[in-house]
């Protein structure tokens, strides 16, 4: 076992714990910490893939910006953190059993898809971040998505501005 | 960058930018003006309209490396998408002034609406599907909510906002399982790394599957429904009525293009599972539709009902002959059910006199000597779901259930017409209660609302006598997607 699968194990392990806490949390600012720390196994996950920019991206706008947004829309809307309600509702068998049959579905088809632990990562091309920039901008890729992401902003921002506005 | 590339999303380009100014042009309106913002979004539809009619005569073209084209399955579908935005706004116009919504960032994000749904029908990759997806979204999301702080438009904007965001994951997740199977997302390169064998196909089948949950929530076809008759009762009923039209084509619009275009390599695993698809929303829809006595209700299990008859295109995809008749059956049946169901709509709208109060079946009692021609229009709608002469409904239906059988599904298309018998109970009652039974129903006379369903019901007539040229239109619109 070399250092980047021990890396590897512990990043996995992290986000599987945290994962479990974000859901399990009764205090919803600690739920949204614990978001965080997923998030920051994600990003290692992202490092050891060697996408390297994907994991700056990851934390800055992820952590940086999400999650963050989070803590603050919790802390300015809620008037108590901690929620009082059951976690659960008498569903909960039946979630258990449906989630099990579709890890069970997914593991099955998994077997099919020809991933192997072998096959060398594929090498990263050094300007791959210069390529990225110029992909978004270049009328022959993805200038076409990126202005139709900005229209959907304005979109969804008229929107928000309209819910958000107080009616006499 | 080309001039072609311009042309082929011009109209698109026309429309959001006409939104962004119609945003601005409210600052510059006092407030009695405001009804002029409906007359300017309308112009903008009717010029964007025309520009996609004058480019209808012009070549295939793809734009933009690939991203969208401009072909005649775009052409049908951004023009029927724009004259779905002519009736939304003519259903909105007076309605939002009695219901107190009319402000200046309604026919803004209408527009944006009926621009994603072009884009979803010129797009020619899935990241593009995705955008246009969210784009005619977005809108009708926050246009459900726009009622507020009415609960039951807040309870719809919220609970559609929130299932559609959990089946736009689904989407999301299809894609990237469709690109990680076969290593892009331009269907046309998704369709040769199929052919050239290169392809991950247990991957591409996952992906595909999860698309399909994804469409499906947009067109609402059971079991992905459960949204439906809530959001339609809940948001105001101009925005219900564009809803209903514009979101299910333009679902359709997704599904025939991806489903049409990149997959036909799956078509032996997927036709099955779409035919079980219809026959289920088909059976369910209609015999939940029969239990309702909300109007708004009635209708939304009925459009429900409609998507099944719709999904029957899918189901004859492995038989060559029968697929580009499916699929024109399909856009000629879109054509057919926009203008019964924003004439329905239209209808509700002119009894829904008291805004709180939910209109039922039995306040349609009366109706036909109350406002003889208002009852005539609304027969003909009903005539048109259920699929009766001499209606565009019937003709639909003809075309879509020839090509079931023609593919060799009979046992769907046996479905298909029982399922029709059962909806006629419930579409017929309307018309019962209309001309058979005594009451006194307020009707609300509003021009641009009579106009509008004067001519859905004109065209559903007229246009069903002769169908032939239409037909051959929404042929010829399929005749490059394959």
């Amino acid at each position: 076992m070399d250092a980047s699968q021990i890396i590897f194990f512990l990043s996995a392990a992290l986000i599987l714990v945290s994962a479990l806490f974000v859901v399990t949390a009764r205090n919803l600012v600690h739920a949204a910490l614990w978001l965080i720390a997923t998030l920051f196994g994600v990003a290692v996950l992202y490092v050891l893939l060697e996408a390297g920019f994907l994991a700056v991206v990851q934390v800055v706008v992820y952590i940086g910006a999400i999650a963050i947004l989070f803590i603050f829309a919790v802390m300015l809307t809620r008037r108590d953190l901690l929620s009082q309600s059951s976690q659960t509702n008498a569903n909960w068998p039946v979630a258990l059993g449906v989630s099990a049959l579709s890890l069970a579905a997914i593991a099955f088809i998994a077997r099919g898809f020809g991933f192997s632990l072998d096959r060398p990562l594929a090498p990263v091309p050094t300007d791959s971040l210069e390529r990225l920039g110029q992909a978004l901008v270049s009328p022959q890729q993805f200038v076409l998505p990126f202005e139709v992401a900005s229209v959907l902003l304005v979109a969804a921002l008229v929107g928000a501005v309209y819910v958000a506005m107080n009616k006499k | 960058m080309t001039i072609t590339d311009f042309s082929v999303i011009l109209p698109v380009t026309l429309l959001t930018a006409w939104a962004s100014i119609l945003l601005l042009a409210e600052l510059f309106l006092p407030r009695a003006q405001r009804p002029f913002l409906a007359l300017l979004a309308a112009l903008g539809l009717a010029l964007t309209l025309g520009i996609s009619l004058a480019q209808s005569a012009q070549e295939f073209a793809p734009g933009f490396g690939g991203m969208v084209v401009r072909d005649g399955f775009s052409n049908f579908l951004n023009v029927l998408f724009l004259l779905t935005g002519l009736f939304g706004v003519a259903l909105s116009y007076r309605y939002n002034q009695r219901a107190q919504i009319e402000r200046g960032e309604y026919y803004p994000l209408l527009l944006f609406s009926v621009a994603g749904m072009m884009l979803m029908g010129q797009a020619a990759d899935l990241i593009v599907v995705f955008l246009a997806l969210e784009l005619l979204s977005f809108p009708l999301y926050i246009l459900s909510a726009f009622a507020y702080p009415r609960p039951q438009s807040e309870e719809a904007g919220l609970k559609y906002f929130l299932l559609g965001a959990f089946a736009s994951g689904f989407v999301v997740y299809g894609i990237a399982l469709t690109f990680g199977a076969s290593g892009s997302t331009d269907l046309a390169r998704i369709v040769a790394s199929v052919a050239a064998g290169s392809a991950n196909l247990p991957l591409l089948t996952a992906g595909a599957g999860l698309l399909l949950v994804g469409f499906g929530f947009k067109v609402a076809a059971v079991p992905f429904h459960m949204w439906t008759p809530d959001v339609y009762q809940g948001a105001p009923t101009s925005v219900t009525a564009f809803m209903a039209a514009g979101a299910k084509t333009a679902g359709f619009a997704a599904l025939l293009r991806v489903f049409g275009a990149a997959f036909p390599a799956l078509a032996a695993d997927l036709s099955p599972l779409m035919a079980i698809l219809a026959a289920v929303t088909m059976l369910f829809g209609n015999l939940i539709a029969v239990a309702q006595t909300d109007m708004k209700r009635m209708l939304a299990y009925s459009s429900i009902a409609q998507a099944g008859y719709l999904l029957m295109a899918f189901a004859p995809f492995e038989i060559e002959a029968a697929r580009t008749m499916a699929v024109a059956g399909a856009l000629f049946y879109l054509l057919a059910y926009t203008l019964a169901s924003f004439g329905s709509w239209g209808v509700v709208i002119a009894l829904e006199k008291d805004l709180d109060r939910h209109l039922s079946i039995g306040d349609f009692a009366g109706l036909a000597r109350r406002s003889p021609w208002l009852a005539a229009a609304m027969t003909v709608f009903m005539l048109s779901l259920t699929g009766l002469p001499p209606t565009l409904g019937l003709v639909g239906k003809i075309y879509l259930f020839r090509a079931v059988i023609e593919g060799g599904m009979v046992w769907l298309a046996v479905i298909g017409a029982l399922t029709s018998v059962v909806s006629a109970f419930y579409y017929l009652r309307i018309v019962v209660n209309m001309f058979m039974r005594e009451g006194e129903p307020a009707v609300e006379r509003e021009w641009w609302l009579e106009f509008a369903i004067g001519a859905a019901a004109v065209v559903t007539v007229v246009v069903s006598l002769w169908p032939f040229p239409l037909f051959e239109w929404a042929e010829w619109a399929v005749m490059k997607l394959f």
